[in-house]
């Protein structure tokens, strides 16, 4: 029978003609054929067999048992893309620490309730640009180069946002936009690979501040540098990739929950954030560290789960498998998230004239929380399970607000209210991460492959 | 924007393949040559592209054609919203088995598969809820089993394949869905340009609007898939996979296909073998423009070879026939003109070593791309091809046009277009090849009166006149629109 079911000429008979055939695909594939169609190309393309011929003679070859069983091939795991998710923390900390340092003498300069407001717009603003971008472009190979591509229309709405942001919300407002605009262009700098750089001018910026320059002044200098110097890391770092960026819909809703997760940082007034100088910047920075060793440890899903499953059953990879590799990194990153937070924060409270007036569990505690919330909800995120995480988020963000307004007067310790919306968010996100993680077969397919 | 319809004229929706107007080469040049010479038709060009943002046109496109947008392969951008989304939430969870057993399985049924690919065009909101859905996995695992547990003779046993390959096939096949949720415009003819991807918006369009289609392949599909994955290092399952899904996307081309037009009757017995009803193939050669005049080789003992630096070519056969026909006429000296396949840069650094290895490098050059084939083959006095696959090779044509004598493997259309004026060893045959250039070195004489019989041929039988003609009945009939005179 000819491949779609038409009769075909067999040959003569005592002909040697099959063996030979059989011999002839032996020889260049090393193996037998698989079915009658390759049996015909490789007589074609090597044995010089007409097409005609080569199909009638293929029915004649084709093994009756299957070749020897070799697993999968994978290619190996990108690491640029892991290179770029520790730059980009960089550049997080970075932040985290300028808002610290910088925290004394700004609010000396323009007072602590405009800085209070300021870092309160700023921070849900700059982790709602940070996901969009990362979204759509960074978590991108060539991620510089997908932004290129779109550097204008990026540019044009960057602009109207941080022009809005100063013309309604008078100087609290402006002075988020700087911040909006030192933060994200340190994202794109320290992609760039210019992570010193852009170090040494938040340095320099503080030695300003603390010398009493202008501080406004000072800060519009940092924010035109680090603008004119992302502009230059965009439109130079790009290079010829035609890498497709991801989807815009999906990138908006990226930026919902990173605004929401900002939202969560700011939405405890108990924290202080202007008010109490330092202290809160402080705080931060152990679970920011645990977070960015714990996500870094993350992103070996991506590789680990389809190796996991490398010689395995497809049934049988789709059963429940509380040990396998999806797991197992799972449990990993959460551990190293949870342990340098936990090492780190006693560190931090035994330096006890460092963290004065904020040396307070709870503080260390909630920051924690919403470093495990916002582990969990951007695992969730890169799950494509996106309105679930926003939903996570989202919850967490109204039980904070809810809280706060109940121990508005008198809150029995500070970060009261973040740890109990951090609890939501975490409470609401872990179930249905777990849920997927404990069938690699199905999470690979359904949600890892499927974007 | 789609070139509105005029009165009497019909609008053709040409479905490429990773080829015209993104990306310049044989099949690319015909495109172009089809659209700029058939003035008659409006053209709608929806460019099939492996998901590459930015790509530039390399055509510039006459005023009676237009792309009419673009399907990427593996971006994550989604199909547009076409109905409500509570009507889009209807799910077919039975959909990634339905797709797995049409196109994976040795008798898919046609018309199941076409009941499911128009679903993911009525509903394109639907087919990402659809594959992210665990039942829709475990269906599509289910039928998996079925397929791989198929018996039959011609089909051979099924190899063991692992949930990494499952998940792969499943990812692959939601590309499928994806690309046949993509709208296509209204229009009077569907030509396909290969029996693979390009089928799948066509084999929709057909099935909803009746609409006829016309299926060229320049190689057969299937096949040059098959050959590629023999080759591959891949896995036994990848490869089994890999052919076994062209085989499911040509069976469909060719079932729905109303005329199928191979550029050389070398293709049309596979197709024939391939089960295409013979009624329906009707042969039309490229063309090419041939200049008027013919002139001898220049004497100058140089072999050149155009092409991409590709396995499919088999650069490392002609490594080793240069080797061989340097030894016999010292004098001689190769070039190879065109890069290397995309994808295929590490052929390219093999085939590079064995140079080295062979000691070919004084007298073999690669000469990287060329914008001026004619000259190039005019400077020639022997062109050389050792492909394992071809169909009807405009480089072979090229050197006939310039009145240059050929060697080349005898696959493909090769032997049908050099009938009489060329030199045809077999595929791999270093020592036949070799005799075939360096017979054609060492006597001039033989090798003018090759060229003047090649330059003659095809003035008679491979004219852009001939070719575009072809197509202009073809596609008048089919279209249905009476053609001026």
């Amino acid at each position: 029978m000819s491949p779609n079911g038409n009769r075909t000429d067999p040959p003569a008979a005592g002909s040697h003609e099959p063996q030979h055939a059989a011999g002839v695909i032996e020889a260049r594939l090393g193996r037998g054929a698989q079915d009658v169609l390759e049996a015909a190309v490789v007589l074609e393309a090597w044995g010089g067999v007409r097409a005609t011929r080569a199909l009638s003679l293929g029915s004649h070859v084709v093994p009756p048992k299957p070749p020897r069983w070799l697993p999968s091939r994978l290619t190996g795991e990108e690491p640029e893309r892991r290179e770029s998710i520790l730059s980009e923390a960089l550049a997080l900390l970075m932040a985290i620490l300028a808002v610290a340092s910088w925290a004394g003498p700004l609010s000396r300069q323009v007072g602590a309730s405009v800085l209070e407001q300021a870092i309160v717009i700023a921070l849900p603003a700059t982790l709602a640009f940070q996901w969009a971008i990362r979204s759509r472009y960074l978590s991108r190979r060539d991620g510089l180069a997908c932004l290129a591509r779109d550097r204008l229309p990026l540019l044009g709405a960057g602009l109207l946002a941080l022009t809005a942001l100063v013309t309604f919300m008078g100087r609290s407002g402006g002075l988020a936009a700087i911040f909006v605009t030192i933060w994200v262009g340190g994202t794109i700098l320290a992609r760039r690979g210019w992570a010193l750089p852009y170090g040494l001018l938040l340095l320099g910026t503080l030695i300003g501040l603390e010398s009493g320059r202008d501080a406004y002044a000072w800060l519009g200098g940092l924010t035109a540098i680090v603008l004119i110097a992302g502009l230059t890391a965009v439109w130079t770092g790009g290079g010829q990739s035609q890498e497709p960026a991801g989807r815009v819909g999906r990138a908006l809703w990226a930026g919902a929950i990173g605004a929401a997760l900002g939202c969560l940082l700011v939405g405890d007034p108990s924290l202080g954030w202007g008010v109490h100088g330092a202290y809160p910047g402080i705080a931060l920075l152990p679970s920011v560290i645990g977070s960015v060793w714990g996500g870094y440890h993350l992103w070996k899903l991506y590789d680990a789960l389809p190796r996991g499953l490398q010689g395995m059953a497809p049934n049988e990879g789709d059963e429940r498998d509380p040990r396998g590799s999806a797991m197992k990194v799972f449990l990993g990153s959460l551990l190293r998230l949870v342990g340098t937070t936990v090492v780190l924060s006693g560190l931090v409270i035994l330096i006890g004239q460092w963290t004065s007036g904020t040396n307070r569990l709870s503080l260390f505690v909630g920051f924690g929380c919403v470093a495990l919330v916002t582990m969990l909800v951007n695992m969730l995120e890169s799950l494509a399970l996106v309105r679930w995480a926003l939903f996570a988020a989202l919850a967490g963000v109204a039980t904070e607000l809810s809280c706060s307004e109940v121990l508005l007067v008198h809150p029995p310790v500070p970060g009261m209210a973040l740890i109990a919306g951090a609890g939501v968010g975490i409470l609401l996100s872990l179930p249905p991460l777990l849920k997927l993680l404990l069938r690699p077969g199905r999470v690979l397919a359904t949600n890892l492959w499927i974007q | 924007m789609s070139p509105a319809k005029r009165a009497d004229r019909a609008r053709i929706l040409m479905i490429t393949e990773g080829t015209y107007p993104h990306a310049m080469g044989g099949v690319s040049s015909w495109c172009d040559l089809l659209i700029s010479g058939l003035e008659d038709f409006d053209w709608q060009i929806l460019p099939i592209t492996a998901g590459e943002r930015s790509q530039t046109e390399l055509y510039e496109l006459p005023p009676h054609a237009a792309v009419v947008g673009r399907i990427e392969l593996w971006s994550e951008q989604l199909p547009r919203r076409r109905m409500p989304a509570n009507a889009q939430r209807r799910g077919r969870e039975s959909l990634p088995a339905e797709l797995v057993r049409t196109l994976i399985g040795w008798k898919g049924n046609h018309g199941e598969l076409l009941d499911a690919l128009v679903w993911c065009r009525l509903r394109p909101q639907g087919v990402r809820r659809v594959f992210r859905g665990a039942r829709a996995w475990e269906l599509f695992l289910k039928a998996l089993a079925e397929v791989l547990a198929e018996t039959d003779p011609d089909a051979g046993p099924a190899p063991r394949l692992d949930a990494v390959e499952a998940a792969r096939l499943y990812q692959t096949i939601y590309w499928i869905a994806r690309t046949a949720a993509v709208p296509t415009p209204q229009t009077d003819l569907l030509h396909v340009t290969a029996a693979g991807w390009a089928t799948v918006p066509a084999l929709v369009h057909k099935q909803l609007f009746g609409t006829d289609m016309l299926l060229t392949e320049h190689g057969v599909y299937v096949r040059e898939a098959y050959l590629a994955a023999a080759r591959s290092p891949a896995s036994q399952g990848e490869r089994f996979l890999n052919s076994r899904l062209a085989r499911g996307l040509s069976r469909a081309a060719y079932t729905a296909a109303d005329f199928v037009a191979p550029v050389t009757e070398a293709n049309a017995a596979w197709e024939r073998g391939l089960g295409v009803d013979p009624q329906k193939i009707r042969v039309i050669h490229n063309g090419i423009e041939a200049p008027a005049l013919h002139s001898d080789p220049p004497g100058n003992l140089k072999v050149v070879s155009v092409g991409r630096i590709d396995p499919l070519k088999d650069v490392q056969t002609m490594l080793r026939v240069a080797a061989e026909v340097h030894r016999r006429v010292p004098g001689a000296r190769f070039e190879y003109w065109g890069p290397p396949t995309k994808g295929q840069e590490a052929y390219a650094g093999a085939c590079k070593e064995l140079a080295q290895r062979l000691g070919t490098q004084e007298y073999f050059q690669f000469m990287g791309s060329t914008r001026d084939p004619h000259s190039v083959v005019r400077d020639a006095d022997v062109v050389l091809m050792t492909s394992i696959s071809e169909g009807l090779p405009m480089s072979i044509l090229e050197a006939m046009a310039q009145g240059r004598p050929v060697v080349a493997t005898g696959v493909g259309g090769v032997p049908e277009v050099l009938h009489g004026c060329g030199i045809v060893p077999p595929p791999g045959d270093v020592h036949a090849i070799a005799t075939g250039v360096s017979t054609l070195l060492r006597d001039p004489q033989l090798a003018a009166q090759l060229g003047k019989r090649g330059f003659a041929r095809v003035h008679r039988c491979y004219t852009q006149k001939a070719c575009l003609d072809g197509y202009r009945e073809l596609l008048g009939d089919l279209a249905g629109v009476p053609l001026a005179a």
